[in-house]
């Protein structure tokens, strides 16, 4: 135990002192926060500001639209009004588009009866401007409909109350199923680790690769088991990739929270999730982190250069895809055979029983054998990686065919 | 209590024979040379005495006991494919490699610096190993074999790379240690070196043990039959019945002794008619030896 922590020591302080990893860990984070900021910016741009005029034979729903464009919810506009409108407006018109100092003008059309609604045209100077007709639309709806409600002799502080927007509260008391919660924990979960595996699942491969081209193995199992190097180097470059993880997630937390949040105007989903399945979100993508790492490394005991380890890296993501198509009958009934057939199969227990827990809790002796499968899959594959390792590094040259890996394994 | 004894070990990967039923002992204080050409089987020997490989037939005894994994801790090894971690400081290497010895990092420390010193690498501490030249990362690799204080030093072509001068100070080291009381095993194929520094050889060739035994006991199996004689003055005592033949380059004769002359009654014969600056009975040499034993199959 002792050696595999000092090899995971070195590993993990050898790479995290590299130039490398500290401008990811940051540079990941400023990206974020440099999108956030952009997207306020965007964000800013998309509430309209062009400048417009508005053409009507009605004042009064010309006055209203104008109100409700200059310092409504979603616009902030200039506009002009011209009512009621001539035969010279639109040439006018026409000209000050063509001089860009107009965006775009709006020309009402008095209704023929009372009972329909007075024809609308906008004419913008570029056909890609959509937000601002978005803007108007929304005004012209919002308007037409006080104006209409107003007929029918509502207060206009009723109608303004009833024009609030709605807000629903997703957020549920209890530990009840929350789905939409559920389902973006998930995604999170599968991300993050289909993420996380790529990277670094990688990098335990690249660094017994880079063991074996700098030949340091031969005095390394002069003293210590190929088993303990192999898990020594599983653990200390996965912790490296927990710490880039937990620096960007910090981060991400940081950024998107409070006040920032505030200034973008919320709108995003509220995911709420008990303790309970944050520990097991830790629990699962740790031991799932390690169990595909442990992959990596028997792909990375098998073959002598980087270029021969891209050929195989499909091995590696292929069971986690594989495990997104379980998603719907484990989500439809959670508890069902399938369910728990599909939840103990160690490729698939983070993904899978993660699920489960997060949709209706399942037994806690499901749960203890899930990890117990988990811990003896992560250390049988590393038994066969550290087998393939140490008769690999000693015949060097081709990769080995199925048959001579098999053959390997005899081998002691 | 010999600290290695291999029996009639023997290794096959896939078709290729490596080891073939070798046996040797060694004992503690005692400089052993394992010998033959390329390819013979000297670092599969080697190898199976450290674990890293196991035989398929044999046994393997280290310290007086069957081999066991515990065992390495008290082993010192340099494999020929010289390996460190480039980008990692020397200090902090020769640490981590104590350290995997056992050591607490401290006291790796410590001994790293007085063998840094006497190995005349001190400038190279703090420095990366890639930025070292290659003769520099081999005493570097080097002093990480002998950190924890190895009762057995196992050492697979310790020379090969190195300048004469880092040659005789490894070589000096070598012989301090044997000194105290340390087996040390290393293999070669130069002959000179075995010559001077070991008590015991075994040469292999196609994994099958040649010659194997004490220096003095192997040398003395071959007649002492060549005798060097430098002199000024008459030359008729070169006509003595013990002569076989000779050649005289103007006073530095080069003489064969007929078989079981001993040489002194020669020497008396020439202090009678000539000045004698010279006079050595000349013992075969270990290339000799190997020439006669496996004919021209040695690539010296």
């Amino acid at each position: 135990m002792r050696n595999v922590w000092l090899i995971a020591k070195r590993e993990y302080l050898e790479r995290v002192r590299t130039k490398a990893f500290l401008i990811s860990t940051i540079l990941i984070p400023l990206l974020m926060g440099g999108g956030i900021v952009g997207s306020i910016i965007a964000g800013g741009k998309a509430k309209s500001t062009s400048h417009i005029t508005v053409v009507s034979p009605d004042q009064q729903l010309a006055t209203d639209l104008q109100a409700e464009l200059e310092n409504g919810r979603d616009s902030h506009m200039t506009v002009d009004v011209i009512s009621p409108g001539n035969s010279h407006t639109r040439d006018t018109l026409d000209s000050m588009l063509a001089d860009k100092q107009l965006d775009g003008y709006l020309w009402i059309d008095p209704a023929p009866t009372p009972s329909e609604r007075p024809k609308f045209s906008y004419t913008p100077r570029s056909t890609a401007d959509i937000s601002t007709k978005g803007s108007i639309r929304s005004a012209l709806n919002t308007v037409l409909l006080r104006e209409r409600l107003a007929h029918q002799g509502m207060v206009s502080s009723d109608v303004n109350a009833m024009m609030e927007p709605v807000t629903v509260d997703t957020t549920q008391a209890g530990k009840s199923a929350d789905t939409t919660s559920s389902f973006v924990a998930i995604y999170v979960l599968f991300f993050l680790m289909y993420m996380v595996i790529m990277l670094y699942g990688m990098n335990v491969a690249r660094s017994i690769i880079e063991e074996k081209t700098s030949r340091v193995f031969e005095v390394l199992l002069a003293t210590i088991r190929p088993e303990e190097m192999m898990a020594g180097k599983m653990i200390g470059v996965g912790s490296v990739g927990i710490t880039q993880v937990a620096v960007w997630l910090a981060a991400a937390i940081l950024l998107t929270s409070g006040p920032i949040m505030g200034a973008i105007g919320g709108g995003s989903v509220h995911v709420s999730l008990s303790a309970m399945q944050i520990i097991f979100f830790v629990v699962y993508f740790i031991l799932g982190f390690m169990l595909y790492s442990s992959i990596a490394a028997a792909l990375g005991a098998m073959v002598n250069s980087e270029q021969e380890l891209q050929q195989l890296n499909m091995f590696l993501v292929m069971p986690l895809a594989a495990c997104m198509f379980a998603l719907a009958p484990v989500i439809s009934n959670p508890s069902g055979p399938v369910a728990r057939v599909i939840s103990l199969i160690p490729f698939c227990t983070p993904l899978i029983m993660y699920l489960r827990i997060s949709l209706a809790m399942p037994p806690w002796q499901e749960i203890a054998l899930s990890i117990v499968l988990m811990i003896a899959t992560i250390y049988a594959v590393l038994w066969v990686a550290s087998r393939i390792y140490r008769v690999g590094v000693l015949m060097y040259g081709k990769r080995p065919n199925l048959p001579e890996i098999l053959r390997w394994l005899k081998y002691s | 209590m010999p600290i290695v004894e291999l029996q009639h070990v023997r290794k096959v990967y896939d078709t290729k024979v490596a080891v073939d039923d070798i046996s040797f002992t060694i004992e503690p204080g005692t400089m052993f040379g394992l010998l033959g050409p390329n390819g013979s089987g000297k670092t599969s020997s080697i190898r199976m005495m450290i674990g890293i490989t196991v035989p398929d037939s044999g046994t393997v005894q280290l310290f007086d006991k069957p081999f066991d994994r515990g065992s390495l801790k008290r082993v010192g090894y340099l494999p020929e494919e010289r390996g460190l971690y480039k980008k990692m400081k020397v200090m902090d290497q020769l640490v981590f490699l104590g350290q995997l010895h056992g050591l607490d990092a401290t006291v790796a420390s410590k001994r790293a610096h007085v063998w840094c010193e006497k190995m005349q690498i001190t400038e190279a501490i703090p420095k990366k190993t890639e930025e070292l030249s290659k003769g520099m990362q081999q005493k570097i690799q080097f002093i990480a074999a002998l950190l924890h204080d190895p009762e057995l030093i196992i050492m697979d072509e310790p020379f090969s790379g190195l300048d004469p001068v880092n040659a005789t100070l490894l070589q000096d080291t070598l012989i301090d240690l044997r000194q105290q009381g340390k087996a040390v095993l290393f293999s070669t194929h130069r002959m000179d070196q075995v010559e001077k520094l070991c008590d015991a050889i075994c040469l292999i060739d196609n994994g099958r043990v040649v010659l194997s035994g004490a220096m003095r006991e192997i040398k003395s199996r071959y007649p002492a039959n060549r005798v060097v004689l430098h002199f000024s003055g008459d030359d008729s005592f070169l006509r003595h019945p013990s002569i076989e033949s000779f050649k005289n380059y103007n006073g530095q004769a080069e003489i064969k002794l007929v078989e079981n002359a001993d040489g002194q009654g020669l020497l008396a014969e020439a202090v009678k008619h000539a000045r004698i600056t010279r006079f050595e009975v000349m013992e075969p040499t270990l290339e000799e030896i190997f020439i006669s034993t496996v004919g021209d199959k040695v690539d010296a």
